[in-house]
């Protein structure tokens, strides 16, 4: 009796609280345990965009005090990483469209030069070098699609609400984005 | 636009799983009996797998530890600032009742005085609150 009344659903079970929840309260460690629950996926996503360690700490912190102020606008019906991932996106393209030289969505795209036997001594670490590479030589919102695509594993609908585009925008990027890289390491011997 | 070309098209967004369930049966049918399409489909197929195996990059050890301070930082402002605007409206309260009382007992004169001398300690403890609040954030900014 006792463990049935344990598993019942009709017996009362505290929920954790919410990431928006934490966030609210000014407790520290509860703040360091959602920040912490993200920082390695937001970190990457950030340093994936903007390719650089500097500008990517500074967008980590400036996209977390973002959120704390405009925690009020968050809808608890959406999704919280989407929304913290949006967040991030318009910070992430504010210091890139104020970057000179900086390509959104066109740009020649090289790989960086390689040793002619560069296929007999591609190792499986170095290969993940060299796609990473490729990958940071696209321009911003086809590496940002990628990212989110193959590294976050979101859905098509979500990196739309990510990026603030259509879906067909979305499948765009993420098409001319693969079939550049395909390209570029065909050319390479790396495919 | 072929066959051929128009499933080209969708090979990629195959690979990376974004076509429809009756795109998705377009490609693989044809995918089937093409074997440029197949060996094309095949390194999109490779490149994904890459992509998604990537090593994820390791953010520096004392980002954590500053941003949680930032944050605790900036929930503090907003308490303090919270705080600040509930004593102000508590003093204007509070001031105007002194003053309708003092108006009652001791006359216009003694009421328009006090008013004055609470507007005054008002305006110059507000300046120095905003002096005091803009030091704390410059030291914060620092350290």
């Amino acid at each position: 009796m006792i463990y049935q009344a344990a598993i019942d659903e009709s017996f009362p079970v505290a929920e954790p609280p919410t990431h928006a929840a934490r966030l609210r309260s000014a407790d520290p460690a509860a703040l360091a345990e959602t920040v912490g629950h993200y920082q390695h996926r937001l970190y990457r996503y950030l340093l994936r965009l903007v390719r650089d360690q500097a500008s990517a700490d500074d967008l980590f912190q400036q996209t977390w005090l973002h959120v704390v102020r405009q925690l009020h606008r968050y809808d608890a019906a959406r999704s919280f990483d989407t929304w913290l991932f949006a967040i991030a996106h318009n910070a992430a393209m504010d210091l890139l469209r104020r970057r000179p030289g900086e390509s959104l969505e066109d740009g020649e795209f090289s790989l960086p030069a390689r040793g002619p036997d560069a296929l007999s001594t591609v190792l499986a670490g170095e290969r993940a070098a060299i796609l990473a590479d490729a990958l940071l030589e696209l321009p911003a919102l086809c590496r940002e699609a990628l990212t989110l695509r193959f590294e976050e594993d979101m859905k098509l609908e979500e990196i739309a609400e990510v990026t603030h585009a259509p879906l067909s925008t979305v499948k765009s990027r993420v098409r001319r984005g693969l079939e550049a890289m395909r390209q570029k390491l065909r050319k390479e011997d790396i495919l | 636009m072929s066959d051929h070309e128009s499933v080209r098209q969708l090979l990629a967004l195959s690979a990376a799983g974004l076509l429809d369930a009756g795109e998705e049966r377009l490609v693989r049918e044809h995918a089937h009996e093409c074997a440029a399409c197949a060996a094309e489909l095949d390194e999109f197929a490779a490149l994904s797998a890459g992509l998604s195996a990537l090593p994820a990059p390791q953010p520096p050890a004392y980002l954590l530890a500053r941003t949680t301070m930032l944050l605790a930082a900036e929930a503090d402002r907003r308490q303090g600032a919270a705080f600040a605007g509930a004593a102000a409206i508590f003093a204007f309260i509070f001031v105007l009742l002194i003053g309708q009382t003092l108006r009652i007992v001791a006359g216009d004169t003694a009421a328009l005085v006090w008013l004055l001398w609470a507007v005054i300690s008002s305006v110059l403890g507000a300046a120095s609150a905003l002096v005091l609040a803009s030091r704390r954030r410059l030291e914060r900014s620092i350290v």
